[in-house]
């Protein structure tokens, strides 16, 4: 033997990777890299710019050692001393091959951002916008009834009853007698079922097969009873255009693809986001447009000024400066001002318009949700002074 | 030099995984979910690399990158097929049936032929990225063959409310391993039809049992019966246990690759113990936690002084609207800790136990097994990761 060893022979099992068979091979740590004498006397240097070591070992008492570029030699070194001279010597130990290119890599990225876009920007809406019309009444009734049931469980705080519906009967009578006044029932293929909710947003929205639901909030925020009687017509002109049903196929569509990226691939909570989704149904610009065409003509015929929707809007807008409900939605839409006015230019010259309700209905109609609260007082409240002994 | 038997060593600990799972779940967390490709293939390499069949480590030589790259092209297949699949089902669904259960269960049973398929898609990349002694494993293609008859099978499965699981088991286990190798040389799974039915008995009885005693208890008014009904649930834990033990067994046993063959004798009480010792140690530590947390609030509401009131609504409100990065945060270290826990006090001693008691027998033509061609397999496991349906690992 030629030349001083610079560390003592050690014995480590090797594979080569060609057979299934350990081959015992004589380690030495030389100048140039880690030296194996195979048994049949042939000599392997591995340089110690290409040695590495196999990460997250279980084993802490063997070091298994490859080299870069040879994908199926590893030696396994259990000797400690060698195993430490080695960790000391071999600079890039933890360094890892590559195995996919970074411009594959870019191009399946660009392919995957690209075929997502495409299925729920163009695929799916288009697909909704097909089926929503071939979708018989009964079924987007259906659609509705389960979607009307998901959002009041979402909107209820506890999650467990559901927001309760407003019902004092001449509240109900008023808002069906509005509906009667409107009388939209020829472009429908079923009758509009209206809701009020007990419920702080002020919002209104309209769902599949004819349900529009109102909040009270909303009802609360009104002037006057033809503002409710124009949000209501904006809400009949979705039903009719079928925005709704429209809405709720292409959610589906494009939530399993969001659910599909982010790995809640059979999660619940993509009931929830499809109910959340079409509480803030933003349609597009072109829908709404569509849907306030429909109101001035249905309260022009109704014998009601369609400016009442612009005003309800304004208003709006000028009460509550903060972003919040109805306004935000609406705020969201940069041509705002010319929906407005375009209400304003819907108001047919010389025509007067009259009152769409009694004012003793648009009373009833404003404490729909005061069926029976309002009736007894409330003896929980301490401030209230339930009884007359009490102080 | 005949080797001729060969026991399989374990070295994995529950220390060392404990802290891998945690700092890889940790860093999935911090990277939305980016992180997870790296995590899985980290944890599989402790996993492989614990399990030793006559002292040489597996080898898992999985990709991260190239499990992103998978993952990448599943999504350019898959979200073709899931959007326009679900705006169908849900349109048909309504169209038809006006309901949505059917959607979901139609949903379910065209997704099914699709789960099949990436799972063995999965367990070919997996099999094509372990090594033992520089020799790779493989699985044939096969994935649509695999696919039909699962759903053939458990199509049965279902039909017979479970009863027929073993002959399921059996058969989708024969498909799966005889289409194995180990570098050239093919897996055989044998044993008869019946054969593992006798594994499922502490299932069937207790089944029966109940049955009978329910049947009994609601007839006549003894508590005799009502007991022995009661006794029924902790026999059915013992027999799912038993069963998998002894399945495991006898699947094991009658595998053959070349001349070797497998003997295992895995424990019902040891994977018992294993099971209730790790939920103990899990609830242990979430009971300390929920400990820990509660005090602090109470520090927090007891420190902000007398002006916190329980009766106020907006105070309330102000404080949910707080907490709710806290919430998002406590989720999180919930699912996270779990995991990690779940990695290490059960699935590392499950695998351990397992691994141990079992031996390759009469492994004296090993060395004449040689090389089989790399499998590039550029989807790797990415339908099953899109599907959320891979290995538990």
């Amino acid at each position: 033997m030629t030349g001083a060893p610079t560390s003592p022979v050690v014995f480590a099992d090797f594979v080569a990777g060609d057979r299934a068979v350990l081959t015992r091979v004589a380690v030495r740590l030389q100048t140039e890299g880690v030296e194996l004498s195979l048994p049949d006397e042939q000599m392997l240097i591995w340089p110690w710019a290409d040695v590495r070591a196999e990460p997250d070992q279980a084993d802490t008492e063997t070091l298994v050692i490859s080299r870069s570029g040879d994908r199926l030699s590893r030696l396994y070194l259990r000797d400690k001393t060698l195993q430490s001279q080695l960790r000391a010597r071999a600079p890039r130990l933890g360094k890892r091959d590559r195995v996919i290119t970074f411009p594959k890599l870019m191009a399946w990225a660009g392919g995957a951002v690209v075929s997502v876009a495409a299925i729920i920007f163009v695929l799916v809406p288009m697909m909704a916008a097909q089926l929503a019309v071939m979708l018989p009444p009964e079924g987007e009734k259906a659609l509705g009834d389960t979607t009307f049931e998901q959002i009041r469980m979402a909107l209820d705080e506890t999650g467990l009853v559901g927001t309760p519906i407003c019902d004092a009967p001449a509240g109900t009578a008023a808002m069906q007698a509005m509906y009667d006044k409107l009388n939209p029932a020829s472009d429908l293929p079923y009758d509009v079922q209206i809701h009020i909710l007990d419920h702080d947003m002020v919002n209104a929205f309209a769902l599949p097969g004819g349900r529009v639901v109102f909040f009270r909030g909303l009802i609360e925020q009104a002037e006057n009873a033809e503002e409710i009687a124009a949000v209501l017509a904006h809400e009949i002109g979705h039903v009719v255009n079928r925005d709704p049903t429209r809405d709720a196929l292409r959610s589906a569509g494009s939530l399993g693809v969001l659910g599909l990226l982010f790995g809640d691939f059979a999660g619940g909570t993509i009931a929830l986001f499809l109910a959340n989704q079409l509480i803030n149904a933003s349609y597009s610009q072109s829908a709404e447009a569509a849907a306030d065409v429909y109101a001035h003509e249905l309260l022009d015929k109704a014998g009601v000024s369609p400016a009442a929707l612009g005003t309800m809007f304004e208003r709006l807008l000028a009460e509550h400066g903060d972003a919040e409900g109805i306004v935000a939605h609406f705020m969201s839409h940069p041509q705002m001002g010319k929906r407005i006015a375009a209400a304003q230019d819907a108001v047919v010259e010389g025509r007067s318009y009259g009152a769409v309700l009694e004012p003793e209905a648009w009373r009833s109609l404003q404490t729909v949700c005061q069926n029976g609260a309002a009736v007894q007082p409330d003896t929980n409240l301490p401030d209230k002074k339930a009884w007359p002994d009490g102080d | 030099m005949p080797l001729t038997d060969l026991n399989i060593m374990y070295s994995g600990r529950k220390g060392p995984m404990l802290g891998l799972a945690l700092r890889t779940g940790l860093l999935t967390i911090l990277t939305l979910g980016f992180y997870r490709f790296w995590a899985k293939t980290r944890l599989r390499r402790y996993y492989w690399s614990a399990i030793r069949p006559g002292g040489i480590p597996l080898e898992y030589v999985g990709d991260p990158l190239e499990k992103l790259l998978g993952f990448l092209v599943a999504v350019v297949f898959m979200a073709f097929y899931i959007g326009v699949v679900n705006l169908i089902l849900m349109y048909i669904s309504f169209a038809w049936l006006q309901g949505n259960v059917a959607a979901y269960l139609l949903s379910l049973a065209g997704l099914a032929p699709i789960i099949f398929f990436a799972q063995y898609r999965a367990r070919r990349y997996i099999l094509a990225r372990t090594r033992w002694r520089g020799i790779r494993f493989g699985l044939e293609p096969g994935a649509w063959g695999y696919a039909w008859r699962a759903m053939v099978h458990w199509g049965l499965a279902i039909a017979t409310l479970g009863l027929a699981w073993p002959l399921t088991t059996l058969w989708l286990e024969k498909y799966k391993t005889n289409h194995t190798y180990f570098g050239n040389q093919q897996f055989v799974q044998g044993g008869r039809r019946g054969m593992l039915f006798g594994s499922m008995k502490h299932v069937y009885y207790p089944l029966v049992l109940s049955a009978v005693a329910g049947g009994m208890a609601a007839a006549f008014d003894n508590p005799a019966w009502l007991a022995a009904f009661l006794l029924t649930v902790p026999w059915g834990i013992y027999g799912l246990a038993y069963w998998r033990a002894d399945s495991f067994k006898r699947l094991t046993e009658a595998k053959e690759l070349g001349d070797m063959r497998f003997r295992t004798t895995p424990r019902p009480w040891t994977i018992i113990g294993i099971y209730a010792l790790g939920w103990f140690l899990i609830y242990l530590v979430f009971t300390g936690l929920v400990l820990v947390a509660t005090g602090l609030v109470l520090a927090a509401v007891g420190g902000g002084g007398g002006s916190f009131d329980l009766e106020n609504p907006d105070q309330i409100e102000a404080m949910m609207a707080a907490g709710a990065p806290i919430m998002i945060l406590i989720y999180f270290a919930i699912f996270l800790s779990y995991r990690a826990m779940t990695h290490a006090w059960i699935t590392l001693p499950i695998t351990a136990h397992f691994a141990e008691v079992t031996r390759i027998v009469n492994a004296d033509d090993l060395h004449q097994i040689t090389q089989r061609d790399r499998d590039e397999f550029a989807e790797a496991e990415g339908f099953a990761e899109a599907l959320d349906v891979g290995a538990a690992i």
